[in-house]
């Protein structure tokens, strides 16, 4: 797949340097002017956006502070690839493991109750466009997807600041010499700590109840080699993404935790509220210490040995605190632009950002061609699944923060207790135990009256 | 054989954060991409130290009424000291030229 156009085209900043030091003709900066659009960021959103620029015949430039693209970015695990498909090939990619399960846990501080599904049809093509993958790797060949239809990568190169032309944003500055790059546009796809955005008054600081703070562990079984299969139940190719809410996942925060199967490690983490975490002193090591060490989870991980840690925020405000996504001369995109859906069983945001780098590219090649404008980004990403998923839950996140002690906690024991008293055995009638559990639930969410009263607070839900 | 079926032992061992540290490859700048904006706030009118509480990489240590200190080479760039300050009063910039934190697994 890589063959020598790729080399040639992929250059990382030391190389880049090396270059012009050689070539004193070239002690001016080559690269000012001579793109299209310069895209910050090459994660998910950057490379579909210069993918998406590249295959209608213009020449992006994408500039990655890592390594390589990839190196700085942490999710999860699982991406869905539905506009991935539509923008490239996906036989190739690096991908770990498909979902062919997905199971929903909630934790009281001793119990477990779950609700697991498993459709047949996720084990068919294209496996519901579902797959884990590590972003070291998926996002350096989503990059080279890019290279190969014509975009320009470097990489080593951080974006210190945006150039402004008579009011415009008219290019980057980044920190290498020479390190001024002047193009007609800039995507910004810096991911939410969003610093060259903020440093150009294009968006501001989110506040800190609208950010997740995240800590993930990849944990590998060095003694047991068939330790994911057995535990996880998986044949070939399938994997799982477990989701864990309540005080057993996340203690008194708002969040969850969560497993993905990798093809032979999992990845295991915990995401919450950054206010709980600060008000509540609960710091994110103690938090995944203590979901690795519940009951129900901790024998899923018995014996493995940490391959990677890491963490991220991650932008969670939703339709409401979204920036303006267009600005003269500049689109953001991705993390950047908030564009992060979790209402408790969805979980997104990747495929969120490549659909608005997908967006936002097509609308400068539009533009270029003198067949649109670069507000029409705003507009697509409001027609797709993008914003209209955002507002569809946009009520769903205050109502349930509000709710969190009853949701999460409270309810959760009551379910545990009323299935204990369900089944127990001894030499009561069933009629006892039955009435006794319902009370149990009844009495937790406040009678009959309460459980009407809650329903309707939640009856969007099912809308 | 036992008499009757046994608890199973569920304890988990965790890492301990130096060691999980230890397994991300890191590139020290040499220069910290952190730093307090006015550290007389940290000293004289911060009482929560919340940079301490939500690090997820023990890179802000505080002992009471001083100026934190920053270990930047275990920063795993999450930005969550930057959101989490309510003094908005930590700098934090990108390490440059690919430098920090470099994920295989993120």
């Amino acid at each position: 797949m890589t063959d020598d156009t790729t080399e040639s085209t992929i250059v990382d900043g030391a190389q880049l340097l090396e270059e012009r030091a050689g070539d004193a003709a070239l002690e001016s900066p080559n690269y000012d002017g001579e793109f299209d659009a310069v895209i910050v960021g090459a994660g998910l959103a950057g490379s579909a956006a210069a993918l998406t620029l590249a295959k209608r015949g213009l020449e992006p430039l994408l500039i990655e502070r890592g390594t390589y693209p990839g190196a700085k970015n942490v999710f999860g695990g699982v991406l869905y690839t539905p506009t991935i498909r539509e923008l490239t090939d996906l036989d190739g990619a690096p991908l770990e493991r498909y979902i062919g399960e997905k199971r929903f846990s909630m934790l009281s501080h001793h119990d477990e109750t779950a609700v697991s599904l498993k459709p047949g049809d996720w084990h068919r093509e294209p496996h519901n466009d579902s797959f884990t993958v590590f972003r070291g790797d998926f996002d350096e060949w989503f990059a080279e997807q890019a290279v190969e239809a014509g975009a320009t990568l470097i990489t080593e190169t951080t974006v210190t600041g945006l150039i402004r032309e008579k009011g415009a944003i008219a290019g980057v500055e980044t920190d290498r010499p020479d390190g001024e790059i002047r193009a007609p546009y800039v995507i910004l796809a810096e991911g939410g700590n969003s610093l060259v955005s903020e440093g150009a008054g294009l968006k501001e600081t989110e506040s800190r109840e609208n950010i997740a703070v995240a800590a993930k562990e990849v944990l590998e079984f060095p003694e047991n080699d068939e330790a994911i299969e057995d535990r996880f139940r998986l044949v070939g190719d399938a994997g799982v993404s477990y989701h864990y809410f309540g005080e057993g996942a996340v203690g008194e925060a708002f969040g969850g935790g969560f497993i993905y199967t990798n093809d032979d490690t999992v990845s295991v983490g915990v995401a919450y509220s950054l206010e709980d975490a600060a008000t509540k002193r609960q710091s994110p090591e103690e938090t995944l210490n203590l979901f690795k060490s519940h009951p129900a989870v901790a024998p899923l991980l018995k014996d493995a040995r940490t391959v990677e840690y890491s963490a991220k925020t991650i932008p969670e405000g939703g339709a409401e605190t979204m920036p303006d996504l267009v600005h003269d001369g500049a689109l953001l995109v991705g993390d950047t632009a908030g564009l992060v859906l979790n209402n408790g069983v969805h979980l997104e945001g990747t495929n969120m950002a490549v659909e608005s780098g997908y967006h936002a590219a097509a609308a400068i090649a539009d533009t270029i061609e003198g067949d649109g404008h670069l507000s029409q980004y705003a507009d697509a990403l409001e027609q797709s699944f993008v914003v209209q998923n955002l507002e569809r839950y946009a009520w769903l996140q205050e109502r349930v923060e509000e709710d969190r002690e009853l949701l999460f906690e409270r309810l959760p024991t009551a379910i545990a207790d009323a299935s204990t008293e369900y089944f127990e055995m001894d030499r009561k009638p069933k009629e006892t135990h039955a009435k006794a559990a319902k009370a149990r639930v009844l009495e937790t969410v406040g009678g009959l009256k309460g459980a009407t009263k809650l329903a309707l607070r939640y009856r969007k839900l099912v809308r | 054989m036992s008499v009757s079926p046994r608890i199973p032992d569920t304890d988990i061992q965790n890492d301990s954060m130096e060691d999980r540290l230890y397994t991300v490859k890191y590139d020290d700048p040499g220069d910290s991409h952190l730093d307090v904006k006015v550290p007389s706030i940290c000293a004289d009118s911060c009482e929560t130290a919340d940079c301490v509480s939500i690090c997820p990489a023990d890179v802000w240590r505080r002992d009471d009424g001083e100026v934190p200190t920053i270990a930047y080479e275990n920063c795993l760039e999450c930005s969550s000291c930057r959101f989490a300050c309510t003094y908005d009063n930590v700098v934090w910039e990108y390490p440059t030229t690919g430098s920090g934190v470099s994920y295989k697994h993120g």
